[in-house]
């Protein structure tokens, strides 16, 4: 079955432009930063980074990116001798290292994305790429008109796990309780906990859509997590990928130095796949402010059926006598 | 003749929609109840046993034990996973906010402005004296919109997490699974802000005991309460959070938007919270439109349905 891979990666470049653009705009409009804080011109302004920020004159503006508060998000400091990592500790308000649509993942996971090269795609069982194949995405080689696609996401439906973690995956708040570790994710502001307090997976759990998670230090500086449970409805990421509610996904985490963390999600479903495949590999985030306000990102039907009767579905319509 | 569908539509409305859309997942079957009681549970027999509550990992939640001294409140603290104190439906704010129900009494009549009894009109909401059928609503909430804030305080508020770090609050709710900032590092709420969902919150303790929120820069688009309380982008919300002991928390909500009512009111007056364990799993409860659609294709749209028979066209039975 090479021959759709074939014709798929002859559509991959016109169509991808196109599908970002649509996409981003639609269902999940991210919430603006409030006008009070465009670059300060003059005047006080609380807190230390104040000063630092007017003396600094760019040569070439970089772009500046706000968070929620409508505070500049400091960009990454050069040539920073790194700081030692904490012991036990991934918690902080954590961004995507290479900037922040590096999460974005529009081709499907991140270490695997849909885009023709040869060595990513994972290793379909034969359920596994059925499966995959009934998958109609938004984006990608595989992609299908906006009226046409099955995307449950885009209806908004949960995202649910893993897929949270691997399509917007954006600013991340880590918060570690005595026993547990929340996780505060942007796109669609849910939060998951991972308890850590030594508990085992359940054994025969009705599956909900972020599943079942538990974690454990396997050195001073890494965290395994292991989720079980998931929802068979939700895909795997944005180009599709399926499972099954056998899937199990395991996470690292681990602390590299003060400011950075890296975050590797495998995904193992024998009923999909032959074989184990990484989603993510060693995805760098680095660490924020813990000022850093988290900017609103929430799925709207509303807003979302809005967008169909004035975009979508026009622009399913086959080509005729629309007057245009 | 809607006054006596009322009660039947009204159980209708409440079963279906907190068990379609929100459909709350069941703990796993590992943890249904152990067969073989503990000690203390042998030795008294009880006349009718208690339901057995269990939390999303199937572990049974203990209720509290009776008569226990109460611990003091720890200062500047109000952390931890927090249940209704009168039992998990007690925050489910179904005739609306629990402080001023729709229930037609003349101390719960809201001080409407002109425009906020226009606006509240416009409403049409899918349980309470105004009700509408399931397809006829313009609820939101019931296409699984974000609730936004107030609302996701007084709609479904259930088992609640709250975390501290030395800057902010979060609150980690269990209806759509949503979490929630409030700034306590001094800063003030932003001046001209693009409304969103949630809002700005920003928090200060006036006490040892006592945390004041307040909420600004609200999208207009949420209704209040699920009975269509309106507001509009000028709605200023204030919270307070009061730690009466180790195991108590009093919320209150106050609701000042002069655009809508003549003076503030109350949506939630001291609303008890207990202290859970700390081990406590919150269970999932996520609004799904798929399920809602399916919903509203098996049920609502046939109760909908204002042809006499409607079952005369379909297969008889």
């Amino acid at each position: 079955m090479e021959r759709p891979y074939a014709m798929l990666r002859r559509l991959i470049a016109p169509t991808l432009l196109l599908a970002v653009l649509i996409f981003s705009a639609s269902a999940h409009t991210q919430s603006a930063p409030p006008k009070s804080a465009t670059p300060p011109q003059s005047g006080p302004q609380a807190g230390p980074e104040a000063g630092k920020d007017r003396q600094a004159a760019p040569a070439a503006t970089a772009p500046v990116d706000y968070d929620g508060w409508g505070k500049p998000i400091p960009s990454v400091a050069k040539n920073q001798k790194p700081a030692p990592a904490p012991r036990h500790d991934i918690s902080g308000t954590w961004d995507p290292a290479n900037g922040p649509d590096d999460g974005g993942q529009f081709l499907g996971a991140k270490a695997l994305p849909v885009d023709g090269k040869p060595g990513h795609e994972p290793a379909y069982t034969p359920l596994g790429l059925e499966a995959y194949l009934r998958t109609k995405p938004s984006n990608g080689a595989r992609m299908v008109s906006p009226g046409e696609t099955n995307d449950p996401e885009l209806l908004c439906d949960p995202q649910g796990f893993p897929r949270e973690d691997l399509f917007q995956l954006r600013t991340t708040q880590v918060v570690q309780a005595p026993g547990k570790i929340y996780m505060l994710y942007e796109f669609d502001r849910v939060w998951r906990v991972i308890w850590t307090d030594g508990r085992e997976l359940p054994k025969d759990p009705e599956p909900r859509w972020y599943g079942y998670s538990v974690g454990k230090w396997v050195d001073d500086y890494t965290l395994v997590v292991e989720t079980s449970g998931t929802d068979d409805r939700t895909w795997v990421d944005h180009a599709g990928r399926p499972h099954t509610a056998d899937l199990r996904v395991e996470e690292t985490f681990h602390r590299v130095d003060h400011d950075h963390l890296e975050w590797t999600v495998k995904i193992d479903d024998p009923k999909m796949y032959t074989k184990p495949w990484l989603a993510m590999d060693k995805f760098p985030m680095r660490l924020l402010p813990p000022d850093m306000d988290v900017r609103e990102m929430i799925c709207s039907r509303a807003e979302f059926d809005e967008y169909d009767k004035l975009i979508g579905n026009p622009a399913s319509d086959p080509p005729g006598d629309k007057g245009r | 003749m809607l006054n006596r569908l009322t009660c039947p539509r009204l159980i209708l409305a409440v079963l279906v929609f907190s068990s379609f859309a929100h459909p709350q997942s069941a703990p796993p079957r590992s943890g249904t109840p152990p067969q073989s009681g503990t000690q203390k549970d042998q030795k008294t027999i009880p006349a009718a046993p208690a339901p057995l509550v269990h939390d999303g990992w199937g572990r049974a939640i203990t209720p509290p034990a009776k008569g226990q001294k109460l611990a003091p409140a720890p200062r500047h603290d109000i952390s931890g996973t927090w249940e209704p104190a009168n039992g998990p439906l007690d925050g489910g704010g179904f005739l609306g906010a629990k402080a001023m129900p729709e229930d037609g009494k003349p101390e719960h009549q809201l001080p409407f402005t002109p425009l906020g009894l226009e606006t509240y009109k416009g409403t049409k909401p899918t349980i309470g004296p105004r009700m509408v059928l399931p397809a006829d609503t313009n609820d939101p909430v019931a296409i699984c919109d974000p609730q936004g804030m107030p609302r996701e305080d007084l709609f479904q508020l259930r088992t609640t997490q709250i975390v501290q770090t030395p800057s902010k609050v979060m609150i980690l709710y269990q209806f759509d699974q949503i979490w929630r900032v409030i700034w306590t590092d001094g800063r003030e709420l932003p001046g001209d802000a693009e409304p969103r969902w949630f809002g700005y919150s920003v928090g200060k303790w006036v006490d040892d005991y006592t945390l004041v929120v307040e909420t600004s820069g609200m999208d207009e688009r949420t209704w209040l309460d699920l009975v269509g309380r309106p507001h509009s982008g000028d709605l200023r919300v204030e919270e307070r959070f009061h730690r009466v002991d180790r195991d108590d928390l009093e919320w209150t909500v106050k609701i000042d938007d002069p655009k809508m009512y003549t003076k503030p009111w109350l949506a939630l007056d001291k609303f008890p919270m207990k202290l859970q364990p700390p081990d406590f799993d919150v269970r999932e409860m996520i609004c799904s439109p798929s399920e809602a659609e399916q919903y509203n294709k098996l049920i609502a749209t046939p109760v909908s349905d204002p042809s006499p028979n409607p079952s005369s066209n379909k297969d008889s039975r």
